[in-house]
This record gives structure tokens, C-alpha cells and sequence, in this order.
């Protein structure tokens, strides 16, 4: 209850914060577009030429875009901003002020996961649902309520996956206040707003299992592209689970070493 | 002392510190493999502090005050001794530990740039779960006392420096602690500025009862707000006790003011001098000799006898010059 009641608190402070500059609102207007319509041309390009790419044909990759903006979104929202705030030359580490932050009685990574949000991530969340939603009504199959528990299941999975990536990254600002790992790994994730199976085989393995940001998209899709078994959904949350619990560790063992070292 | 709020003992702190040549060569083998030097910001400090309490803690820069405060704050873990503030030990950083206590930074900043202040204030209200009412009452009466109701609805990048130093000593007090730490709490303010903190400081030690550590270069904060004082230098204790008593045990000279009857063979008095003794004023008027501590009653009495003294008095060296001397010789 008092965790949620302080989410509410930095969500209407991190709105306020957020009114404070017009022009931000218009540029992430423009960045919102850009990434949306850039994700659905280059699908209408390859599409427009071919019927079905390693068996993804283009619902099922519309289906993976869909995810991935949704994800997206959801990182933009809130994990994103909150664990920027750690790292660079104007991070709190960098600048001191994570001193702040270790002084409140509160759990500190909830803290600095929680703490600042970007409301208009909500723009790009509905984009995200909306070629979600396209994509479901071209699949050849009615979904069941397998299929979209499945679904639910896989995305909570892939979310907490991208959680742990970036709280891992975020960590290392301990080990080099200058350190910007957040910076790679999007770069990285935008390989995922296509299906992994679009990819050379050694780098499917890559992107599934060592920087899984095809697992993060391309398996909550194809629980509703094409079902996904118990067996592999099963090894999604416990793979996601164990993900968290490192990058927790990561975190923990960073704390320790800021507490050891700074001035 | 059983009932201290704050009880030190051998606490101690040292860094591995990053070590290379200046160059680019330096840099790039550094890359390679760094090079650690061990300092030593804290050694073996000990200390009691009474519920209450408001003491001042001082010493040249990086003579490890900031350290010590973060350390008991429980933002560092020290690398050897204890420390005890109201049965909590201060780096396990238990929530009701870190409830009861509060920093002010003067260096840094705990309020949210681009809003107004009282909007920061909602959000620490809901990190130490207060109660609205009381949230309230703590709010009104701290705006109140600082005359800051104006400010309240401004965005703090927009505030002054001393206008965002009342918002942070607001923030820190919003739920009432009752252990404050003040790292240089009125750096870079105006002398008015600072007076009227200093007055806030004051009563809110009086009126909340908290006990408070100040650290703070400004000598004025310190002689008006804390009857004690504990002098750190390079890490170790070099005084702790009332701040009136500091010149008598540490300054290593005395100050004699003379006045010489000119009329009656003064003219070579400097000739006359003792060895060992410094002339900061030759007026003969008002001759003022700097003297070794240790020989103080021997030069008077040989100035007594050898020139023709109208008046003379031994006095105190001013706090501000002790403790320039004490932080240039770097050890008493």
C-alpha cells in the first residue's frame, strides 16, 4: 500500500516535471512517429516482396513490432527514466546526489527503479497496442484463451528480462560513474523490433539467450502468432526470474562498493 | 557514557585511490593496469555525543569531517571501529534508523529541479509515510519560521541560492529527526543569509530537541552555534571539547599588548626584545608581541624589567588565527 502510494507521488511529480518543458513534448511527438512509422515501412518494404521470411510471415512480424513497441513503451514509461537517472556525467552517482537517495527508509532499488516516469510513454504504449491489435486480426487463427494467457505470461516475462538488462546495466555506474552500458543495449534492442527468426542462426542464439532482446518481443508474439508450448513458457519466466535475481545481485554488490568507495 | 545519542569509537576510513603519471602514455597503460594508492581519510576517531546536543565539527579540507558525517550517516561503511547513534548502527541502514535521521548537503541538492518546492515535499512526505495532517503542520510551521510562504509554489531552479538552502532545510526536517547531520550548510551564502539560517538552526535545536553535528569553514557558524567543538585533522582527533577552552589548549603562542611610555627611553625597544618573540604591531602605543605559550610569564616578566611599560596585557590569540595555525602546521 505505502509502495503504491509513492508511485503515485512520483508519477504526479514526475508529470509536473515533465510540463515543465513545451518543446519536449513536441520533439517526443516527433520521436514516437518516426519510430512507429519507421518499424511499419520497413516491414511493408520487405513484405511487399515476399510472402513469408523463415516461416514469420507479415502478421506474426507485425505481431513481434507490436510487442516491441509496446515494450518500448512500457521501458519508456517508467524503468527507463528512473535508471537513466543513475548513470553519465549528470547521473546521481556522477553528481553525488545518490546520497539522497540512500538516506530514505525505503528499499533502495525500488526506489531508483520507481521513481520517475515519463507520462508520455503513454502515446507510444497505444501506438504499440494498436499494431498489436492489427497484427491479432490478421492471424489465420482465432485466438484462445490459451494463446493470449500465454501471451500475458511471455510479456511479463520478456518485461522483467528488460528490467533486469537494464538494472544490471544502470549497476555498473558503480563500478565507473562515467560508464553508459544503457547506451549499447538499446542499440542492440532495436534488433528486436524485427522476429528473431529473421536473423543467421548463431545470432538467434544470441539475441534469445546471451542479450535476449529476441526473447523480450519474439516470444510473447509467437504465443500469439503460432502457441507457445508450457515447456517454453515455462523456461521464459524461470529464465526471466533468474535474470532479475543476478541483476538484483549486481545491484546489491554495487551498493556495497559505492558504500566502500565514494567520498 | 551510557545515555549518549552518539557514541564513536576508533572509527576509522581509508580509500584505494586511483594512481597514474600525467600524459597520454599514463593514461593508456593505466587503461591497462591501474595503480591503487591507499589514503587514509579516518583514523581511529572516538567520541560522545549527549541527546541534544549541537556540535561543531571542524578542520581544514579533506581532514575526513565529510566522511565521518557520511560514515554515521550510513552512507559509508567504515574500515574499522564502531559507532552507535540511538542503538542503530548507522551503515546497516535499517529504514527505522534512516527515519530518524536527516542530512543537509551544502554542496548538493535533494529537491526536484523543475517544480516548485512544496511538490518535493509531498514526495519525501510519502517516502517517511507521514501522516497529511501532520505533513501539514510540519510544513506551516517550518515555512513559517523561515518566511519562505512565496516560495513555496516556485520552481527551485528558479530560487536563489539562499532560497534553495531554506527548501533543503525544510526537506531534511520534514519528518522530524532527531539526528541531524549539517555538512556546510550555509556555503556560499551572504552574511545575512547565513545570520538568519544560523538563527533557524538555532531554534530548531532548541524547539525540536534533535542533536546536531554541523561542519561548516565559517568560523562565525561555528562560535555561535556550538558550545563544543571537536577539531579533526588528516583523519585523527586533535581537540574535543568547549569551543572557548580550543585557544588555551591548542594555540602554541599568547598575544602581549603593550603600551610603552615613549617619553622615557623606549625609542630601542625592539633591540630589547626576547628571542622567540614576534612583532605583529610596532606601534609603541599599541606593540603587540606574539610569544611562545610555554614562556609566556618569563617575557612578561623580563619586558616588565627591561622596558618602560605603561600598560600590558596577555591575552588569547583570536579563534580564526589558532586555527589558521593549527590547519598550516598540520599537527599540534
Amino acid at each position: 500500500m505505502m509502495h503504491l502510494r509513492l508511485i503515485r507521488a512520483f508519477i504526479s511529480a514526475s508529470a509536473q516535471e515533465e510540463a515543465a518543458y513545451r518543446a519536449n513534448f513536441y520533439i517526443s511527438l516527433l520521436h514516437s512517429l518516426l519510430n512507429f512509422a519507421t518499424g511499419l515501412l520497413g516491414l511493408g518494404i520487405i513484405y511487399g516482396q515476399v510472402q513469408t521470411i523463415q516461416g514469420w510471415d507479415y502478421a506474426s512480424a507485425l505481431a513481434v513490432l507490436g510487442v516491441y513497441l509496446t515494450v518500448s513503451a512500457l521501458r519508456g514509461l517508467m524503468m527507463g527514466p528512473s535508471l537513466d537517472a543513475l548513470a553519465g556525467m549528470d547521473g546521481e552517482v556522477w553528481r553525488g546526489a545518490f546520497d539522497f537517495t540512500l538516506l530514505r527508509p525505503v528499499r533502495t532499488q525500488f526506489l531508483v527503479s520507481v521513481r520517475k516516469w515519463r507520462l508520455f510513454a503513454l502515446f507510444d504504449l497505444l501506438l504499440g497496442l494498436l499494431v498489436l491489435g492489427t497484427a491479432v486480426t490478421r492471424l489465420n487463427h482465432t485466438l484462445s484463451l490459451y494463446h493470449i494467457a500465454a501471451f500475458l505470461l511471455a510479456l511479463a516475462a520478456g518485461l522483467l528480462a528488460l528490467y533486469a538488462i537494464l538494472l544490471a546495466a544502470a549497476s555498473l555506474v558503480f563500478w565507473d560513474p562515467g560508464l553508459m552500458v544503457g547506451w549499447v543495449f538499446d542499440s542492440v534492442f532495436q534488433m528486436a523490433r524485427y522476429p528473431v527468426g529473421l536473423y543467421p542462426g548463431w545470432l538467434r542464439l544470441v539475441l534469445t539467450w546471451i542479450i535476449p532482446v529476441g526473447f523480450i518481443t519474439s516470444i510473447p508474439a509467437a504465443a500469439l502468432s503460432e502457441g507457445l508450448s508450457w515447456e517454453l513458457l515455462g523456461v521464459s519466466l524461470a529464465f526471466a526470474l533468474v535474470l532479475a535475481a543476478g541483476a538484483s545481485w549486481l545491484f546489491r554488490a554495487g551498493l556495497r562498493r559505492y558504500a566502500s568507495a565514494s567520498s | 557514557m551510557n545515555n549518549a545519542h552518539i557514541e564513536v569509537q576508533n572509527l576509522s576510513k581509508t580509500y584505494r585511490v586511483p594512481q597514474r603519471q600525467s600524459g597520454l602514455g599514463a593514461a593508456l597503460r593505466s587503461l591497462a593496469r591501474r595503480e591503487y594508492t591507499e589514503v587514509t581519510a579516518v583514523s581511529h576517531l572516538s567520541f560522545t555525543i549527549q541527546p541534544g546536543e549541537m556540535v561543531g565539527f571542524i578542520g581544514p579540507n579533506g581532514a575526513g569531517k565529510t566522511t565521518t558525517l557520511k560514515m554515521l550517516a550510513g552512507l559509508l561503511h567504515p574500515t574499522g571501529g564502531t559507532a552507535v547513534i540511538d542503538g542503530y548502527i548507522p551503515w546497516e541502514r535499517q529504514p527505522d534508523y534512516l527515519r530518524r535521521i536527516s542530512m543537509v548537503l551544502g554542496n548538493k541538492s535533494q529537491m526536484l529541479w523543475d517544480i516548485p518546492p512544496l511538490d518535493t515535499f509531498h514526495v519525501l512526505g510519502e517516502i517517511y509515510g507521514l501522516d497529511k495532517t501532520a505533513w501539514q503542520q510540519t510544513v506551516d510551521e517550518l515555512t513559517a519560521v523561515l518566511q519562505m510562504e512565496d516560495l513555496l509554489t516556485k520552481p527551485v531552479r528558479n530560487l536563489s541560492l539562499g532560497e534553495r538552502m531554506k527548501c533543503e532545510l525544510v526537506a531534511a526536517l520534514l519528518h522530524r529527526p532527531s539526528v541531524l547531520f549539517l555538512d556546510e550548510p550555509t556555503l556560499g551564502l551572504d552574511v545575512s543569509m547565513q545570520r538568519r539560517l544560523r538563527q533557524f538552526i538555532a531554534d530548531t535545536n532548541r524547539r525540536t530537541g534533535a542533536t546536531m553535528i554541523l561542519t561548516s569553514h565559517y568560523m562565525a557558524d561555528v562560535a555561535e552555534l556550538c558550545p563544543r567543538v571537536i577539531l579533526i585533522h588528516h583523519g585523527r582527533l586533535l581537540y574535543d571539547g568547549l569551543l572557548g577552552q580550543l585557544s588555551d589548549q591548542l594555540a602554541p603562542f599568547k598575544l602581549i599588548r603593550l603600551t610603552l611610555d615613549r617619553d622615557n627611553g623606549s625609542a630601542d625597544w625592539r633591540e630589547r626584545l626576547p628571542e622567540g618573540t614576534a612583532v605583529l604591531n610596532p606601534d609603541p602605543a599599541n606593540l603587540t608581541l606574539r610569544v611562545p605559550r610555554r614562556e609566556t610569564s618569563a617575557i612578561t616578566a623580563y619586558l616588565l624589567n627591561t622596558l618602560p611599560v605603561v600598560d600590558l596585557s596577555v591575552e588569547n590569540p583570536p579563534l580564526e588565527a589558532v586555527i589558521d595555525q593549527i590547519y598550516q602546521e598540520a599537527a599540534v
